[in-house]
């Protein structure tokens, strides 16, 4: 066992790493371009050791770890870093796929003119996002979090010439900015309640009932609706699609979009069953609205969108009916399989040059490692007995019966959404596949069109790696109880998660429904006003752009002419009636003012005049008058 | 030592009037020089000031006027200079910016000289305002400033630069009014207690001072034991912060009870200086000269204007209105607060409606010194070392976003947001820069700007004297600078490159000049965000101690 220093060291050489790589490759330029994703990959592999070396001196113990950072009299908040099970998993699932997704980049973008600026971005994101694992502090987690957006930010954009691609990455920051305003309101309740922000002093202080509490818990959980893309604040993951594909596999599946989850499963002990009431209710309305905007897309990265926003929407379920180690474990798989999924998507891409799945068609054949790979994972994803998904998804589903069981009522709404959203999802994967792969290729120009050949080596090994992690046999020995799994040992579970046989035969009915159904579709379906909903995901964003986008813009130009109209006028105003003031005391000045001036000084000239007059310089008249004065003097002496 | 502060700009000014005009192209350079000594002697008095002293420190006193008045007792002005954790982060973010926007006046191509002697002599007044002890002498530099300003902004302005200039003359000058009014009333109502002593001969010279000599004063005054013409009345900031140095039954006196327009006088004293600094802050509604005042100026004028004439405003804040009026301040702190939150979320909006990149950063600044007014309103430690952040931070931050305008609006003269498109193709580290000032603005973590509202939104949550909903609605300004800092990038330089056709050929990339301003910035912005503490232990004690006066028993 490395002493606790040592173990820190190695922490915060886990996050600097990865930073310093993206700063550098940021640094230098297109000089970077040829070695950029090279340099990426073996330092990320250098971090899948260190990950690897820390989880085995960690094992199931909890280590924390302070550094100051930020210090003023009367709070502190230091950089602390919190390292358990959870952790070390986390930190091997994101530098895993971030291995796979940078081996597979250097191939995928081996055209692009600034590879540097796309391999230090996705350093920077691998950086963030082992900060928010890491984080045993919330302020310093919402500080990653907020970071891991501005990776989004710039990955999403990393085409800023496409239009699209900007305007993707704009509402995909917005978007979460909003969620993440309620998750920092959350911490400062936290912060006026317990006084801390430190999880590990949070779980013996924090009361959790009461009104205040839900309320925290809510605000907290904000954020998750925002980085998860949950209901409301869905719409900005489907459209973070214009980014390269390697990066929808890495950020918007397997790790960014996840982090929700992972807050959830921090926070899980501050929240109160109302809390969790309505995060189950959250949790569900996603999961159905997603699945079913899945059912109809035509574009082959939207649906997995679509997909992933509903799977996480059954994780923050998990979340919501208190079976966390199920919600980690469904996060874990799916990590894998739609990381594996979206690889898969990106080789057909670069096959067929085109993300219209109504131009694809028949590519088992022209890329058979691909199809595998992809099959592998659609069947985890379906939920097929055999694969991962199903193992996590019925623990979460048995989890969910069993909450209901205690609710009652109307709570078993919750598990056969649940489980009829399953069969949406097994639907959409099985059209997929139809459309992908079986049937005939049907390009949009049959002429000009060359054959499409498989993917090489860098792009199908990563598939199939994830593939292969997809099975079910790797999680767990008996494929149908991941009761015994290795995830159940690290995460013991509360309650009854024990494999209920009459559930799984309902998931299984269910997803062999939806399945057969989603393979019946036909390619073009006429358009009627349910595949139009789907299509255009619940028309939620011409909703919020006529309720929300709109009426703020126009609120702000409101508060500009305000400011121009009203404000400044008062302003002008107040100057103009200083000077109108100051004209009329002028005036007043010239005619009373200085007219009583002039009056006086017209008078003392008359007086001088008259004066002058008796000055007049002749003796005689001045001997007359000294004559008079005498004897008027006399006058008043005698 | 920083009596040099003043010195240095003050002779390379009048260096710059005394040389003849053939020599106009040293001017910018004696400019130059003058400031980066200026920025050397800022970090000489960084590194002798004690951070561990909560106390003014460096003080430089001399007599200035003295004058007895018979029964009106004696009028001394000092020339007192010093100062402290709240003062020394302004000094230095005061040298950085204006060596800055000394670079950034190479490109003022008319009336150097003129231009030059301004330049220095504003950079003098507002550095005399950071660090004058004497209120008479504060507000000396504070009215002296508007001189140099007036011009810059009137001579090398913009189309509507005379109108700007008059506004801004003018709003700053009602201001200043009634800081006058207060400044005088408060000299009546103050005692400076060691020349009183010194005159009732309990000691020799001031040497001799101790704390119980000073208390020994106070008692005497509090007890009418000193008669009025052997009292003498001062300017000292220092002494008008303490409540013991106020004639009993004075105008301002603590416990004084004269009510002018139905409000106490303190009360009314408090809300007049509030005024006046709010106009320079600016805290809506009293902004709307900024906007005017920055679209006119030249880059260089609205860098130092943005960067640090503002913080004039929050300065002033701390060490007159809320250093003075503690009594004030605690009782009006929700409708300051409040004030604050306006700010805050209605610049925020404005700056969403903007076309003109300029005038979007000027609203900007009213949202972000928002900020500023809840962070102090809020009366605690994290609110009020917050808010000294956030003006450091807001310093540099904004200097940055002025100096990048410039850059484009020196290469086209045409700063419309709708002119350009797609520029990220042609200006590759201009838009690496403008995108790291912009994201840094909006609050990104590991840049200033976070730490700023951090601090200052978890003080105004944590404060007693303020609801928690201020705060959720201060969030919003969060938001909306997302929104219009990233709708800009958006519109500006992403998407296809498209401008008007006249500027092709003209979007160049930035040149070494360029650079050499605006990289230095995007670092200082990185390393305050990552190392907050190199700013928190300058203003920390002094902090702890200013918000004692707040500490609810």
């Amino acid at each position: 066992m490395f002493d606790e220093n040592t173990i820190q060291n190695l922490l915060w050489l886990l996050i600097v790493l990865p930073f310093l790589s993206g700063t550098l490759s940021l640094l230098a330029g297109r000089r970077m371009n040829s070695r950029a994703g090279g340099v990426a990959a073996a330092l990320t592999l250098i971090g899948l050791v260190l990950s690897v070396v820390v989880a085995t001196q960690t094992g199931t113990h909890v280590l924390t770890f302070h550094t100051d950072w930020l210090l003023i009299p009367g709070r502190a908040v230091p950089i602390t870093f919190r390292l358990d099970a959870l952790t070390w998993l986390m930190l091997i699932i994101v530098h895993f796929i971030a291995l796979l997704v940078q081996i597979y980049s250097i191939s995928y973008l081996h055209d692009e003119r600034d590879r540097y600026r796309y391999f230090g971005f996705l350093s920077l994101f691998i950086g963030s996002m082992l900060g928010i694992v890491l984080a045993g502090n919330l302020i310093v987690l919402y500080a990653f979090w907020e970071l891991v957006g501005l990776s989004s930010y710039l990955l999403i954009g990393f085409w800023f010439q496409k239009p699209a691609a900007a305007a993707a990455a704009k509402k995909a920051f917005i978007m979460n900015r909003i969620g993440d305003a309620g998750f920092l309101l959350g911490i400062f309740l936290l912060l006026f309640q317990s006084g801390t922000t430190e999880l590990t002093e949070l779980s013996d202080l924090f009361v959790s009932n009461g009104p205040l509490a839900t309320l925290t818990g809510f605000c907290l959980f904000c954020g998750c609706i925002g980085k998860s893309a949950q209901f409301p604040l869905t719409t900005w993951l489907p459209d973070a699609m214009e980014g390269p594909t390697p990066v929808s596999a890495l950020i918007h599946a397997a790790t960014m979009v996840a982090a929700g989850i992972f807050l959830l499963a921090r926070i899980h002990f501050l929240l109160t069953p109302d809390a969790l009431l309505i995060i189950t209710g959250i949790g569900t309305i996603t999961m159905l609205m997603a699945a079913y905007s899945a059912l109809y897309q035509t574009d082959i990265k939207k649906v997995l969108a679509y997909s992933t926003v509903s799977q996480l929407g059954l994780m923050v379920i998990g979340m919501g009916t208190s079976n966390v180690t199920g919600a980690l474990f469904h996060l874990t798989t799916h990590a894998f399989f739609k990381a594996g999924l979206f690889l898969a998507a990106g080789s057909v891409i670069h096959g067929v040059h085109t993300q219209d799945m109504r131009q694809m068609g028949g590519l088992r054949k022209a890329m058979p490692l691909t199809f595998v790979g992809w099959a592998v994972c659609a069947a985890a994803l379906a939920g097929i007995p055999f694969f991962s998904g199903f193992l996590s998804k019925e623990t979460i589903l048995t989890g969910a019966f069993g909450w209901a069981g205690a609710q009652g009522g109307l709570a078993y709404s919750i598990p056969v959404l649940a489980v009829l959203s399953s069969g949406l999802t097994a639907c959409y994967m099985a059209r997929q596949g139809q459309l992908v792969f079986f049937g005939s290729y049907r390009p949009a120009d049959p002429v000009g069109s060359a054959p499409v050949h498989e993917s090489g080596p860098m792009l199908t090994a990563p598939v199939l790696l994830l593939a292969v992690l997809s099975i079910g046999f790797v999680f767990s020995g008996n494929p149908f109880s991941a009761e015994q799994s290795w995830f159940f040992r690290l995460f013991p579970a509360v309650g009854d998660h024990g494999g209920h046989l009459w559930i799984a035969l309902l998931s299984i009915s269910v997803v062999v429904v939806g399945g057969w159904l989603g393979w019946r579709m036909p390619v073009s379906t006429q358009s009627t006003s349910l595949s139009r909903l789907s299509e255009h995901n619940w028309y939620l964003d011409g909703f919020y752009k006529r309720l929300i986008v709109r009426p703020f813009v126009r609120l702000a130009y409101l508060s500009y002419g305000f400011d121009r109209r009203v404000i400044d006028k008062l302003v002008d105003f107040a100057g103009i009636g200083t000077v109108v003031l100051a004209h009329m005391i002028g005036w007043a000045d010239r005619m009373i003012v200085d007219g009583l001036v002039n009056g006086a000084s017209w008078l003392a000239h008359r007086l001088g005049n008259l004066t002058r007059s008796v000055q007049n310089g002749r003796v005689q008249s001045y001997i007359a008058s000294a004559v008079v004065g005498l004897l008027v003097i006399l006058w008043f002496l005698i | 030592m920083l009596s040099s502060l003043l010195f240095i700009p003050l002779l390379g000014s009048l260096l710059v009037v005394l040389l003849p005009d053939s020599r106009k192209n040293v001017y910018k350079w004696i400019t130059l020089v003058a400031c980066s000594l200026e920025l050397l002697v800022c970090g000489a008095v960084y590194a002798v000031f004690d951070p561990a002293q909560a106390d003014y420190q460096l003080l430089e006193r001399f007599d200035w006027i003295s004058l007895p008045l018979g029964s009106l007792g004696v009028v001394s002005i000092d020339y007192l200079v010093g100062i402290d954790g709240i003062s020394l982060p302004l000094v230095l973010l005061t040298g950085a910016v204006m060596l800055v926007g000394a670079l950034s006046s190479w490109t003022i191509d008319k009336r150097l000289k003129a231009y030059h002697a301004l330049y220095l002599l504003l950079t003098a007044t507002i550095i005399g305002c950071f660090i004058a002890l004497d209120f008479f002498l504060f507000f000396l530099f504070f009215e002296f400033m508007l001189l140099p300003m007036y011009f810059l902004i009137g001579l090398w302005g913009g189309p509507r630069r005379e109108y700007a200039s008059i506004k801004f003359f003018l709003y700053t000058l009602a201001g200043s009014v009634l800081i006058l009014l207060v400044m005088i009333s408060l000299y009546l109502s103050v005692m400076d207690p060691v020349e009183t002593a010194i005159n009732i001969g309990l000691i020799g010279d001031r040497s001799e001072i101790t704390d119980d000599i000073m208390r020994q004063v106070q008692f005497l005054l509090a007890d009418y034991k000193i008669q009025s013409q052997q009292l003498v009345h001062t300017f000292d900031l220092r002494y008008m912060a303490h409540g013991g140095n106020y004639l009993p039954d004075s105008f301002l006196g603590p416990t004084g009870e004269i009510v002018i327009f139905g409000l106490p006088s303190r009360m009314l004293a408090f809300l007049c200086v509030f005024l006046g600094f709010a106009i320079k802050l600016p805290v809506v509604p009293f902004h709307t000269w900024l906007p005017d005042a920055h679209v006119e100026a030249p880059t260089p004028v609205s860098v130092v204007l943005a960067g640090v004439l503002l913080k004039i405003g929050g300065y002033g804040f701390l060490r007159i209105g809320w250093g003075l009026f503690p009594d004030g301040a605690a009782e009006y702190a929700l409708l300051l607060a409040g004030l604050g939150v306006i700010s805050i979320v209605y610049g925020g909006f404005n700056a969403l409606a903007q076309s003109d990149l300029k005038k979007m950063i000027a609203y900007s600044s009213v949202s972000h010194m928002g900020f500023v007014l809840l962070g102090i309103a809020s009366l605690t430690s994290e609110g009020v070392n917050g808010a000294v952040y956030q003006m450091a931070s807001h310093g540099v931050l904004s200097a940055m976003l002025f100096l990048l305008t410039g850059v484009l609006y020196d290469r086209t003269h045409d700063r419309r947001i709708d002119s350009y498109r797609g520029l990220a193709s042609t200006m590759p580290a201009y838009t690496a820069l403008t995108a790291i000032a912009f994201f840094a603005s909006l609050g990104l973590p590991g840049f200033s700007g976070f730490v700023g509202e951090l601090f200052t939104l978890m003080g105004s949550f944590q404060s007693l004297w303020l609801p928690g909903w201020m705060t959720a609605v201060a969030t919003l300004g969060i938001i909306l600078a997302a929104a219009y800092f990233l709708w800009t990038l958006q519109r500006m330089f992403f998407g296809p490159l498209w401008s008007r056709t006249e500027f092709t050929g003209q979007l160049t990339d930035l040149t070494a000049r360029e650079r050499l301003m605006l990289i230095p910035l995007a670092v200082l912005a990185l390393l305050l965000g990552l190392f907050p503490n190199l700013l928190f232990n300058l203003s920390n004690a002094t902090v702890a101690q200013w918000i004692q006066r707040f500490s609810v028993e």
